[in-house]
């Protein structure tokens, strides 16, 4: 059995990633903000981690978990600016924070390699641990999305006049999903860092924000299984279309039309709202009238 | 010095324009972020290529790029937004945007595939090198025809827009999509219409580009996508003449910090400058009324 699944272990590493920062991005869309700053948090938490952990010898733990506060902190950071701006002005302003931070990083040579990379990172976090932190931040975000707190985050993304009228703070729930986001992201940031060898910037820049933006999207931005399925069919599918590797941007580009026309809220949400409708259908309701 | 910055930041800029004018007639009218403008900007440079190489002359090639863009941006409307159409705007808003990443690397593919992922060239002599020195400044023949062409296309835009039946039309649908329909335009027309006009815009930007950095590859678009949000930004979403000097003050800013800054920091510079446009006048230095979507939630 294990010599089945151990070629593939790198797979589920960048799943298991992958899934952290689609998490750290469905967050937010879910509070009902447009921010695709999700790359950068990621980027100051692997960049935290490596360093701490490298230049100046601290164990690796420490350096995570300075990588995930960091990531927490630049999030509280972000969430003011942006709360001034609604649709795409926010990701517009994200994407500018994240293509700052990859420019600094560049610059910087002396703290983080610069365009050089950053190398001899040592290999500490097995897929084991990734899993652990992957399971343990869905509980997190399912416990929370049950609560009071996923019910503030749903009214304040479907109206947030009307979310104010009963009581919720929207600028509190507003920096606390930033905050949630910057963390998860620094976390699995750090966690990259350290299983990976070397860092680079580019690893953060536009391509891998469009990646996770693209997984959550397809998978689905509403639930907390939406942005793992996304994830996990992005990661899948070159590996199922081996023999068209050459075309394989071609099968992803086609993919993401496709999914968008025909299931335009991801893979998983709009199964799931589908069999939702029918349950009501069936219970005598009227089917349709819980759309979204 | 200082002068031959400006003049070289005001010949980068105009294609900036074009890029970015595109981009924003799309959004001012329909509200749709077309992350696929980059993929039809290169696509242009690859057409405009190809003719050239098939022996057309460079100011027969142009048109063919832009016809050739136009055609491929239409595409692009067809196949990743006429589908969401049916969608509420909060969420046809996000879906539209990840479906033109979609289409935008289905070009990207086929471009690498034609490309074989090289860089291409235009051949030697495509335009005449010579330059010529006016009041102490070099200008080459290609900055020249670059400035002229970028001049030329605004003004052609302009007039189309606000001097024709069609521009009318156009605005008409603008200002209010169902007003429009109900006094009998025609709403798929207006796209097409539109997503044509884009596109030739870029393929013209890509061609002038490929000229003047004489490279062609099929990632040629992206930081052009990621440069033009500047400009856009800068002038307002969606407001045509905010475009234009959004290009303009890009180049210029473009030129003369890559001149006096290391060149890591240009980015930085660049990007720090949009998000405190953002911050301080998000709906550019021009527009009076914020478009409708900028306070519409997702």
């Amino acid at each position: 059995m294990l010599d089945l699944i151990a070629p593939h272990l790198p797979l589920l590493d960048l799943i298991f990633i992958g899934t952290g920062y689609a998490l750290s991005q469905a967050i937010v869309f879910r509070a009902g903000t447009f921010s695709v700053a999700t790359s950068g948090f990621a980027a100051l938490g692997a960049y935290a981690a490596a360093i701490l952990t490298v230049t100046h010898g601290f164990h690796p733990a420490f350096g995570v978990a300075i990588g995930t506060l960091l990531g927490l902190l630049a999030g509280l950071v972000l969430s003011m600016p942006l709360a001034r701006l609604r649709g795409v002005y926010q990701a517009i302003a994200s994407l500018a924070f994240v293509e700052i931070l990859v420019a600094l990083i560049l610059y910087f040579e002396n703290l983080t390699g610069g365009p050089l990379g950053f190398h001899n990172i040592p290999r500490v976090v097995t897929p084991w641990m990734l899993f652990i932190a992957m399971v343990a931040t869905m509980g997190l975000l399912i416990l929370l999305g049950k609560g009071g707190v996923g019910r503030a985050f749903d009214a304040m993304r479907q109206d947030p006049a009307v979310a104010a009228s009963l009581g919720v703070n929207p600028s509190k729930y507003h920096v606390l999903s930033f905050a949630l986001s910057g963390a998860i992201a620094g976390l699995f940031g750090g966690l990259d860092a350290l299983r990976n060898f070397s860092l680079t910037a580019d690893q953060f820049g536009f391509t891998i924000l469009i990646a996770t933006l693209s997984a959550v999207v397809l998978g689905g931005r509403r639930t907390v299984i939406g942005p793992m399925v996304g994830v996990t069919i992005l990661v899948l599918l070159p590996e199922v279309f081996r023999p068209l590797a050459d075309y394989r941007q071609a099968v992803y580009g086609l993919l993401l039309v496709v999914v968008m026309a025909f299931l335009p809220f991801g893979v998983y949400d709009s199964l799931i709202m589908k069999l939702r409708n029918r349950r009501l259908a069936r219970a005598g309701m009227v089917a349709g009238a819980v759309a979204t | 010095m200082i002068a031959q910055q400006i003049l070289n930041g005001l010949v980068l800029g105009g294609v900036y324009a074009l890029f970015a004018l595109g981009f924003t007639l799309i959004f001012g009218i329909h509200r749709i972020m077309n992350m696929a403008h980059g993929a039809v900007f290169m696509a242009g440079a690859f057409i405009g290529l190809f003719a050239v190489r098939l022996g057309l002359p460079l100011w027969l090639a142009l048109p063919v790029a832009m016809i050739g863009a136009g055609l491929t941006s239409i595409l692009v409307e067809v196949i990743a937004f006429k589908p969401l159409r049916k969608l509420a705007l909060a969420d046809a808003e996000l879906a539209s945007i990840i479906s033109s990443i979609g289409a935008g690397l289905i070009i990207l593919s086929v471009a690498q595939y034609v490309s074989k992922t090289q860089t291409m060239r235009f051949p030697f002599g495509t335009v005449p090198m010579d330059a010529i020195k006016v009041m102490g400044l070099r200008v080459t023949s290609l900055q020249l025809l670059m400035l002229g062409l970028a001049i030329l296309m605004v003004l052609l835009l302009a007039y189309y827009l606000y001097r024709t039946p069609q521009g009318r039309q156009i605005r008409a649908v603008a200002g209010n999509y169902r007003a429009a329909q109900l006094l009998g335009v025609n709403p798929n027309a207006i796209f097409y219409q539109t997503f044509f006009l884009s596109g030739a815009l870029a393929g013209a930007a890509g061609v002038m580009v490929g000229l003047a950095f004489n490279s062609i590859q099929f990632l040629m678009g992206e930081p052009f996508l990621l440069k033009a949000f500047v400009a856009i930004i800068l002038g307002g979403l969606g407001s045509v003449p905010g475009a234009l000097v959004g290009g303009l003050v890009l180049g210029l800013l473009q030129s003369l910090s890559a001149a006096y800054l290391p060149a890591l920091l240009v980015d930085a510079v660049i990007f720090g400058l949009l998000f405190v446009i953002l911050m301080v006048r998000p709906d550019g230095l021009f527009v009076q009324n914020l478009p409708e979507s900028a306070t519409k939630r997702i």
